[in-house]
């Protein structure tokens, strides 16, 4: 209470003086904005003049920057936090994925000309890479690919089945339609490679025969994936970076307000709900084991949750994608600046509860399918490790960075 | 003394005209933005359920008839500007107005219930005897009791008043909360962004914010100090604006509805240029000189009954935001008595509340995705105030028995920070809030605030 008190004495001490100091900067910027109070104003003076025509591996240093202006010093470099977000995190996990996604193409090709046991294998493998570097690449649900339902398109399970094997007997389907989603993306190679018969034999006899098609809508599939990739790819390479990372403000369509709902949400949906929560029962009541991740694959459940999980720990603590012992600024940061004077860090707890939930996570069945079924406690106990960091993420992170949750569009006060 | 005040007609109506065209035209472009933001949908027709305000639980939604009340409620906004059929116009207009802020306790706002009450007063105010259509036809009014403007300032007095005090509390003052949190993450207004994170200045504003509003209405009363009073109301009020865009019309509501405290010489002076005006057109049009309004000196006399309903309501306005002392625990925690008390822009809370459905016989359970049944909007508001929290519960059991589900517990898994405060359970999550049900009285299923504010 002391410290409380003689904050408040000092601030009295002072307060005359920078009343007026604060009225007369605010009569000032009333010149400036007279016109309409509404619009926030475009330009750009908080953040440093950073180096953004050679942007990649620069952002250790962007702690640094603020020195070259000298009243910023208190302030956080936001564009700084956006250009770490864009360069060293986003760009080069699509850029690694669009790279897996193009072996997966070619390996799909050698697999339908010549449907061998060997080239099934190899086929799956760089699947399940594909696979594993699409976790990294889902929760940035912004620009182009929210546009195109990238993550519907790209991630949709489960796999609707019937539907996939209506398009493959008819010939006739349509890739663009929202009732095509869940027959097409990651979950429907893994029918297709997986489930389609009993047994590897009886898989491969089915893509032997031309007849079948099911290497022709393999191919599709795959080729779908790779066009809407490069749809992504080629945003981020245009234009687009450059007015992501100059969109510092705090309102709801800037880069900072979209990426962190869009953070939250896959953290939420895609990571909490669909990952854990649904297949273990959370929102039904009774367990949905074929609702995990990579039903047909059966044993890849778990790395892909991890490489998730992964993916979420290197986005809130700045991480670069490339080599993760490179830190710039990020969410982590940004709340250390924000609660600079206080002690049981906002930060550490999310840091920690995320590593208790990874902890549980690496306890799991391989197969979340047969931890459903073996013991369903231990996938609930999982879940509700996530949910305690859904709270600190979605109530604590965002009341310090006073942050709206999506879309809440009316007036307050 | 006191007789001759409320009886006698020694004030000129100009104020009274003057308040009634600003209110008019605010309320207009108030609506019409309302519109525009296509809010009328999004709030009012697109949600499944909305929460009622206890006791008004039959004010329903109208569907696409939203649109037709809201043209209506248009229509009477420019009879009150023009003064024309006044008495329906206001009369309309309130009625509408209150019926639609009660479809809804997600949208509550205080100045939407501010202008419910000024529309309230103005229902039984001599605001069109000047200057007005109706008077124009009839006769102009020059003279009525004072006490007819004196209450709508009183009015404004309360409203500031207690929004003061409210903010004499140890968040506010001691620790800067909510408004360290909302400003330092204003880094984008220019200018002002980098000084904005500086710690004095929140608490520079903080005290500001406070000595402002309780003090404001005796500046504003006295005649020396009211027009340096008046600069500070435009300063506070387009400052709140510029740092919270989001507070929408208030400011421009409250820097209107101030200029009644000004004389009646300044009215009449503005009121005569408006008259040339409208001379100058009028003229311009019909080619023809038109002569001035005859200008009987009549003096106007309210009705027996106003003032009583007005001491009625002064009282009411005076006891209502205090409601609060009567519950225990700690009122921005528990929310018990903080509507309908001016508090405003008073703190930052965030909720988090999932409900989780169990079936008492067999312990199956499952939890409900809230986005299903509630607009974003909705679940924002829903998962920090316990009323919405429990009306939802029972909205859920009743959504699941006709279902079929049976022998229904609702259980809030709810978690909630304040002005900065790490997160904490807010509802007992071992209480079935199916059995509770909604009353005046102390909700015993929310958890204290493991936190103490002083203040009062």
């Amino acid at each position: 209470m002391q410290v409380f008190f003689k904050k408040n004495t000092c601030s009295l001490f002072n307060m005359k003086k920078y009343t007026l100091l604060f009225i007369s900067y605010t009569l000032l910027f009333l010149n400036h904005c007279s016109t309409d109070l509404e619009e926030t104003i475009e330009t750009d003076i908080i953040t440093p003049s950073n180096d953004v025509t050679e942007p990649v591996n620069n952002t250790s240093n962007s702690n640094n920057t603020s020195s070259q202006n000298t009243t910023t010093t208190t302030s956080f470099d936001h564009k700084g936090m956006l250009i770490n977000w864009a360069d060293n995190i986003i760009i080069p996990a699509i850029t690694d994925f669009q790279n897996s996604l193009i072996q997966l193409q070619e390996t799909a090709n050698t697999f339908t000309n010549d449907p061998a046991a060997e080239n099934l294998t190899s086929l799956r493998e760089i699947w399940l890479t594909s696979y594993s570097k699409w976790q990294y690449v889902e929760m940035f649900d912004i620009g182009v690919a929210e546009e195109i339902y990238f993550k519907n398109r790209m991630n949709l399970y489960p796999v609707n089945t019937g539907k996939v094997e209506d398009n493959i007997s008819n010939q006739n389907y349509d890739l663009e339609i929202s009732s095509n989603f869940s027959s097409q993306g990651f979950s429907t190679i893994d029918y297709l490679l997986f489930g389609i018969d009993d047994n590897d034999d009886n898989i491969i006899s089915k893509y032997s025969d031309t007849n079948l098609n099911y290497g022709t809508y393999l191919s599709d599939i795959v080729d779908k994936m790779v066009n809407l990739t490069n749809q992504v790819k080629a945003q981020w390479e245009s234009s687009y970076r450059q007015s992501f990372i100059e969109s510092t403000d705090n309102t709801a369509t800037s880069s900072i307000n979209l990426i962190v709902n869009d953070f939250i949400f896959y953290f939420e949906k895609g990571y909490r709900a669909n990952k854990f929560g649904i297949p273990a029962g959370v929102f039904s009541g009774n367990p949905l084991p074929d609702r995990i991740e990579s039903y047909y694959g059966e044993k890849y459940s778990k790395i892909l949750a991890l490489e998730a999980g992964n993916a979420i720990d290197q986005f809130f603590n700045g991480k670069n994608y490339l080599d993760s012992s490179e830190i710039g600024l990020s969410l982590n940061q940004y709340l250390d600046y924000l609660e600079d004077d206080v002690e049981n860090k906002l930060s550490e707890k999310i840091n920690n509860q995320l590593k208790i939930a990874k902890d549980k996570i690496l306890e799991l069945n391989d197969n979340f399918k047969i931890q459903i079924e073996d013991n369903n406690n231990q996938m609930l106990a999982t879940y509700d490790a996530i949910q305690k960091t859904v709270v600190l993420l979605k109530v604590d992170m965002l009341q310090k960075l006073n942050i709206s949750v999506d879309y809440a569009d009316a007036d307050g006060d | 003394m006191l007789k001759i005040y409320f009886r006698e007609a020694t004030q000129h109506p100009a104020p009274l005209a003057v308040f009634r065209i600003l209110f008019g035209l605010l309320m207009l472009y108030a609506l019409l933005r309302f519109w525009a933001n296509n809010w009328i949908e999004t709030l009012y027709i697109n949600p499944k359920f909305h929460f009622k305000y206890f006791g008004f639980s039959w004010v329903n939604d109208l569907g696409v008839f939203n649109y037709l009340i809201y043209i209506i409620c248009i229509i009477s906004c420019i009879g009150i500007i023009l003064g024309y059929r006044y008495r329906i116009s206001i009369i309309s207009f309130f009625l509408i107005f209150t019926y639609i802020e009660l479809i809804d306790k997600t949208t509550y706002l205080n100045h939407y219930y501010f202008t419910s009450c000024v529309a309230f007063l103005l229902c039984f105010l001599p605001a069109a005897s000047y200057f007005s259509l109706d008077a124009h036809k009839n006769k102009e009014v020059s003279k009525i009791p004072s006490w007819n403007i004196d209450a709508l300032r009183f009015f404004l007095c309360i409203v500031y008043f207690y929004a003061g005090i409210a903010k004499i509390n140890s968040d506010w003052l001691i620790e800067a909360q909510p408004l360290s949190i909302w400003l330092t993450t204003k880094y984008d207004i220019p200018i002002l962004g980098q000084i904005l994170q500086f710690k004095f200045i929140h608490y520079a504003a903080s005290w500001f914010g406070m000595l402002y509003d309780v003090f404001i209405p005796f500046f504003l009363c006295f005649k020396k100090t009211r027009k340096v009073a008046f600069l500070f109301v435009i300063l506070f009020h387009v400052m709140t604006k510029i740092f919270f865009p989001s507070i929408g019309m208030f400011p421009f509501i409250m820097i209107f509805c101030a200029l009644i405290f000004f004389d009646d010489s300044i009215h009449k002076k503005w009121i005569i240029q408006l008259k040339n005006i409208i001379k100058m057109i009028k003229n311009f049009i019909k080619k023809n000189k038109i002569q001035n309004t005859k200008y009987a000196d009549v003096s106007y006399k309210n009705h027996s009954l106003v003032l009583p309903v007005f001491i009625c309501f002064f009282i009411f306005q005076l006891i209502f935001p205090l409601r609060y002392l009567a519950y225990p625990g700690e009122l921005f925690w528990n929310e018990e008595g903080y509507r309908f008390s001016w508090r405003v822009m008073l703190m930052e809370k965030k909720g988090y509340t999932t409900f989780k459905i169990k079936d008492s016989v067999t312990n199956k359970i499952f939890y409900v995705d809230n986005s299903d049944f509630l607009s974003s909007f909705q679940e924002k508001q829903m998962s920090f105030q316990p009323d919405f929290i429990l009306e939802y519960a029972h909205y859920l059991a009743k959504h699941f028995e006709n279902q079929g589900h049976k022998n229904i517990q609702v259980f809030a898994d709810s978690f909630v920070a304040l002005n900065g405060r790490p997160s904490q359970r807010f509802i007992d999550p071992n209480v079935d809030l199916y059995k509770k049900i909604e009353s005046f009285k102390h909700k015993t299923w929310i958890l204290p605030l493991k936190d103490e504010i002083y203040g009062l």
